[in-house]
């Protein structure tokens, strides 16, 4: 607490055991019922993972990645498997690209349903919870038919991908994506209509654009400021099959103040973000090329890699989500990989973010900026 | 936000409630009906000893060391006994796909609760045979 703050404050340790907080807690110091002083604390869901990953052979880290966040596995694993297959210079059967990012959006979605149910169970609207919940074991139903595992797919590795799609896959995500159509705008008005919602999130949370650059945000957290600022497009990765399909970044900039962005705003953007996914895998849906899902000579070169430095980089759900690694020459593990999860920056932002506003609305700030402790505890 | 419209979102409830009264639950009554699991369902494995020749691959590739070889125990020539530690093991199929001589394979079956961790070792005899038949409709059907 600093100095300066009178004997009415109270500290108050929010997390980590309480319900929104699953595995992080932040310190409040409150007066009345406003909160004047924020600090965020990590490692309550530390798994050294950056440690983990240097005992790993290079097919095996990505199984480390995907537990970064189990929500987003598809996007998780990709930087580590990029980097690899950078260093060891691999080419990827076309097949695969598309298949890597068809399942990549598909990730996004799932993950965006699971948030946007997550948010409205904390501000106390548990039919928004549910609904999408249910269209949410749809693509879950998918992911487990393509891959047999429902969250931790393991689906990228170094050279392509693992589990080629069959009819039924197709069958199932086309059946997800056919839900998800139809019941989202229903929804999407519902919620967005609703005068709970509106009070409880316009106006809270508020940053400009420049304070959220200054801070390290990415991704939807700054799209809402009107910044389209994406690394599908400003930077493609050339594993990647993003330039097959014809879509605009997503970007909300609300017109009542332009610049900024509050925790409305945030449930907008990520409804767009949804949309264009959606229009991402329908389009790629039809342009599947024929081949091999993976080059086993290349995928044998995982086993050894030449000395070398490289950055695998991904436009996660939450931000841009990076892995920079190194290894020595003939290395079966890596000499160092560093992580850079999209949450640490929007997570240790609400230090910014919070002060000013009521005790309740702290879960609101929070689970708008969509964190997961998984990628700040590394 | 007009009456009408606060109208117009409790029926769209309504109508929600109603079609999920009538329609099929998302979920299994589990323990007496199983439901059917995709082909590529990563569930325990099945070691098929005949086909092993004991090269170790599977070993090698277990990022969790959840696989143990015993390359004396010879029950067919050329042959290994493999101990799975299902209190460590991922499911992540790393073993399945190194192995190159169709020796190890996942099935459907996922329930492998015990009571004690003790019993989550595997032993070669176990890992070799399937108590039950993995899409088997155990019980009669409650709906
Ligand atoms: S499935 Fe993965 S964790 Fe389990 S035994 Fe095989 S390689 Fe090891
Ligand atoms: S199960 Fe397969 S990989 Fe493992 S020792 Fe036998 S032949 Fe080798």
């Amino acid at each position: 607490m600093s100095p300066d703050i009178g004997d009415e404050a109270v500290e108050i340790w929010f997390g980590p055991q309480h319900v929104s907080a699953h595995g992080w807690a932040a310190k409040l110091t409150v007066v009345g019922d406003y909160i004047v002083e924020c600090d965020p604390h990590a490692g309550y869901f530390h798994r050294s993972a950056e440690k983990v990953l240097e005992f790993r052979t290079f097919k095996q880290g990505g199984l480390v990645l995907e537990r970064m966040c189990m929500l987003e596995a598809f996007l998780a694993e990709y930087p580590y498997i990029s980097a690899v297959e950078q260093i060891a210079g691999m080419e990827i059967p076309e097949r695969a690209k598309v298949l890597r990012t068809i399942m990549m959006e598909a990730s996004r979605i799932h993950s965006l349903q699971f948030w946007w149910g997550q948010l409205s169970a904390e501000l106390g609207l548990f039919a928004m919870t549910l609904w999408p919940w249910v269209d949410r074991e749809f693509f879950l139903d998918t992911f487990e038919e393509l891959t047999g595992s429902r969250h931790a797919a393991s689906f990228s590795t170094p050279g392509g991908i693992r589990y080629d799609f069959t009819d039924k896959v197709r069958q199932k995500l086309l059946r997800a994506i056919g839900r998800l159509e139809s019941n989202l705008p229903k929804f999407k008005d519902m919620l967005l209509r609703s005068p709970t919602f509106k009070m409880r999130t316009k106006d809270v949370g508020l940053f400009n654009a420049e304070d959220g650059i200054k801070w390290g945000l990415s991704g939807p957290n700054i799209k809402s400021c009107g910044i389209p600022m994406d690394l599908r497009k400003d930077w493609p990765d050339p594993n990647l099959a993003y330039d097959l399909a014809d879509w605009e970044v997503p970007v909300y900039e609300n017109p009542e103040h332009p610049g900024q962005s509050d925790a409305y705003d945030r449930m907008v953007q990520r409804f767009m973000e949804i949309e264009t996914s959606v229009s991402i895998i329908k389009q790629l849906l039809d342009q599947i090329p024929d081949g091999p899902i993976v080059d086993p000579k290349a995928r044998a070169k995982a086993n050894r890699l030449p000395a070398g430095e490289a950055y695998g980089r991904v436009e996660g759900t939450r931000g841009i989500t990076t892995v920079w690694l190194k290894t020595q020459d003939k290395a079966q593990t890596p000499w160092r990989a560093k992580i850079r999860g999209p949450c640490f920056a929007s997570y240790y932002s609400l230090k910014h973010m919070v002060p000013g506003s009521t005790f309740a609305d702290f879960v609101v700030v929070f689970g708008s900026l969509d964190p997961y402790p998984g990628w700040w505890d590394r | 936000m007009s009456k009408l419209g606060v109208i117009k979102d409790i029926l769209q409830v309504l109508r929600h409630i109603v079609r999920q009264v009538f329609s099929r639950p998302f979920t299994y009554f589990y323990p007496f009906e199983d439901r059917e699991y995709p082909e590529r369902t990563r569930g325990r494995h099945i070691h098929i000893r005949e086909n092993c020749t004991a090269c170790g691959q599977c070993v090698r590739a277990c990022p969790v060391v959840a696989i143990r070889i015993d390359k004396s125990d010879r029950k067919y020539e050329k042959d290994a006994a493999l101990y799975f530690d299902y209190s460590r093991c991922i499911f992540c199929g790393l073993c399945v796909d190194a192995c190159r001589f169709d020796a190890l394979y996942h099935t459907p079956v996922v329930d492998l609760s015990e009571g004690s961790r003790d019993e989550l070792k595997y032993d070669p005899e176990r890992i070799e045979t399937i108590e039950r038949e993995p899409l088997e409709w155990r019980g009669r059907r409650f709906r």
